[in-house]
């Protein structure tokens, strides 16, 4: 592996949904061990682009890269094996399943009995729960439990750990602490920088940029389906970008400044 | 056992309910008819009515735990049977079985591919197939009904088929217990039955993680017409004859029966061992008021209130169950 080489780059990104056009010529790149806060206001196009990644859509124009290598089917099950795991508020837990069942829910392990694949309960339940201890759940959750029962932060735990587990490249987190309570949303900010620190590309999406300043790397902004500002975190304050995001992108880093 | 324990066990075991109903409503009965109703002769008959309900119940669970309904297993289980009817005298019951099961399957299948590609409402689609297949019933039998020769019935296919008895029970009560068996392993011991719940559970996460959907589905709605047209032909090896109206309402009964079972319509939730309760209980009650001498009508009337009854309880029961977990 290069190391200038980007793990994921998208060039020229259109997308049109029938007479909608939900990205204009985006072109962003995204390293390994790098947490990029992707920020944008409502409809500004931060989840449309991401559903690319995780290969729900496909791009009307424009070309993926992953790893250097170009991209040409999107669908989800590519995304999954190439590593890239997205952990939204709303999908990713079926409440009606043990945490168990969910954590290896489409990938199985089976063991073979008279030819017929039997879920391997043994196995599901050992690395469940290392990982219920490991993200911090409460102590009488087991992994025979519904998700049905967890807070929303310890949802989120769950999907998380579900991801390193996995040994995942990109974790992209869809406004992961909407809903949850000061200390969980702490938490789950400070799983986000360990997950980067162990090598992960992590892609935070929010549409609040003081959610991210403190622990992103780098921010990019969308507005309106087209990026705006692409920057380190540290080059720029809080209050800056929100002026660019008030301001819809009319107003560029120097003239705030000025 | 400390409380959160059994609260525990309760939550994962929602059947629970509908197994003590049971067994209370079956002492009522057993009391109150003077043992009329726990009398071999009628226990039999019971089961025999329960094995083939119980099965299209079966069917009817599957679909309903994806998230989607059939309406159609009544004219699916109809259809099927017709057919094996129509065809034992002419080929033998066992290419008439795999003649009558492909039917079952056919429908099941054209359910499931409208349903799944089509887009379009299980509901309604069902309702169709309902439509249709009861009017070809109507059509093939023109009125009349089949039945089959004596000299077919000694046939040891055929008497296996539901069409004899084995230790004092009808064999498709064998039959009934060998797929509730095989079932209960297929939903919670392999992967299928967990993608299944899933999709029932949350389609979205489903597809999130690779699972294809629209396979799951499918599958469901064709597993649902073969066991529906396996059990048509269990029924119509009872019998002996068959005409247009087999299987009319009965996927109301098999649906009720899922309610009553815990089954949560809204797909994701499904315990075998409660819709085998269920079915025995709708069964049972039958039963009870035939001999309490009840005119038959009745009993649409007791079945309407122990259904919403059971949504009810069970809406109930699960809020207690889960709360303070």
């Amino acid at each position: 592996m290069s190391d200038t080489r980007p793990l994921i780059e998208m060039k020229n990104i259109d997308l049109i949904f029938g007479t909608f056009q939900a990205l204009k010529d985006v072109s962003v790149s995204f390293d390994s061990g790098e947490l990029v806060g992707l920020v944008g206001d409502n409809g500004a196009g931060k989840t449309t682009l991401i559903r690319i990644l995780c290969g729900m859509h496909a791009p009307t124009n424009g070309e993926v890269y992953f790893d250097g290598q170009k991209i040409n089917r999107f669908n989800p099950r590519l995304a999954i094996d190439l590593g890239i795991e997205t952990i939204q508020q709303a999908v990713g837990l079926c409440n009606n399943l043990s945490i168990a069942r969910n954590f290896y829910l489409g990938r199985e392990p089976v063991k073979r009995r008279f030819g017929l694949p039997f879920l391997d309960f043994e196995k599901m339940r050992k690395k469940s729960e290392s990982v219920i201890r490991e993200f911090g759940l409460r102590e009488n959750v087991s992994a025979d439990d519904e998700v049905e029962i967890l807070s929303g932060g310890e949802r989120q735990s769950i999907k998380i750990g579900h991801a390193v587990e996995f040994k995942n490249r990109v974790i992209i987190m869809d406004e992961p602490t909407n809903h949850l309570s000061v200390r969980e949303r702490e938490h789950v900010n400070r799983l986000a920088v360990q997950l980067k620190e162990q090598g992960l590309l992590v892609i935070y999406i929010t549409h609040a940029i003081n959610q991210v300043h403190g622990i992103s790397d780098r921010i990019v902004i969308l507005e309106n389906g087209e990026k705006i500002t692409d920057i380190k975190s540290r080059d720029c304050t809080a209050e800056e970008l929100i002026n660019i995001i008030r301001h819809g992108g009319r107003v560029g880093l120097a003239e705030n400044r000025g | 056992m400390t409380a959160s324990s059994y609260k525990q066990f309760f939550r994962q075991h929602h059947e629970i309910l509908v197994v003590g109903v049971a067994i209370v409503l079956v002492a009522l009965f057993v009391t109150i008819s003077r043992g009329m109703w726990a009398s071999p002769y009628n226990l039999a008959s019971i089961l025999q009515v329960t094995a083939t309900l119980g099965i299209m119940a079966l069917a009817e669970s599957l679909v309903i735990t994806s998230g989607e309904i059939d309406i159609s297993v009544g004219s699916t289980f109809g259809f099927s049977a017709i057919t094996y009817l129509g065809l034992v005298p002419h080929l033998g019951s066992a290419a008439a079985l795999i003649i009558a099961l492909a039917a079952g399957f056919g429908i099941g299948a054209l359910n499931g591919f409208l349903v799944v590609w089509f887009r379009l409402p299980s509901l309604i689609i069902t309702l169709g197939t309902l439509l249709i297949f009861q009017g070809l019933c109507i059509a093939v039998t023109a009125g009349f009904s089949f039945s089959i020769p004596w000299a077919h019935r000694k046939n040891f296919v055929y008497q296996v088929l539901g069409g004899g008895n084995f230790l004092g029970v009808n064999t498709a009560v064998f039959w009934m217990l060998g797929l509730f068996i095989l079932f209960q392993m297929i939903l919670f011991a392999m992967p299928y039955g967990n993608r299944l719940l899933a999709v029932g559970g949350s389609s979205q996460t489903a597809h999130s993680r690779g699972i294809s959907v629209k396979r799951v589905k499918f599958a469901a709605f064709a597993l649902c017409g073969l066991l529906a047209g396996f059990a048509g032909v269990l029924e119509a090896g009872k019998l002996g004859f068959a005409d247009g109206s087999m299987g009319r309402l009965m996927e109301l009964q098999a649906i009720a029966a899922c309610v009553l079972g815990g089954c949560a319509l809204a797909g994701g939730r499904v315990s075998i061992l409660g819709v085998l309760m269920g079915t025995f209980l709708l069964c049972g009650i039958q039963s009870f008021l035939v001999i309490m001498g009840v005119q038959p009508q009745w009993f649409m009337l007791v079945l309407g209130i122990i259904v919403v009854s059971a949504a009810r309880a069970d809406r109930v029961f699960r809020d207690w169950v889960l709360r303070g977990a």
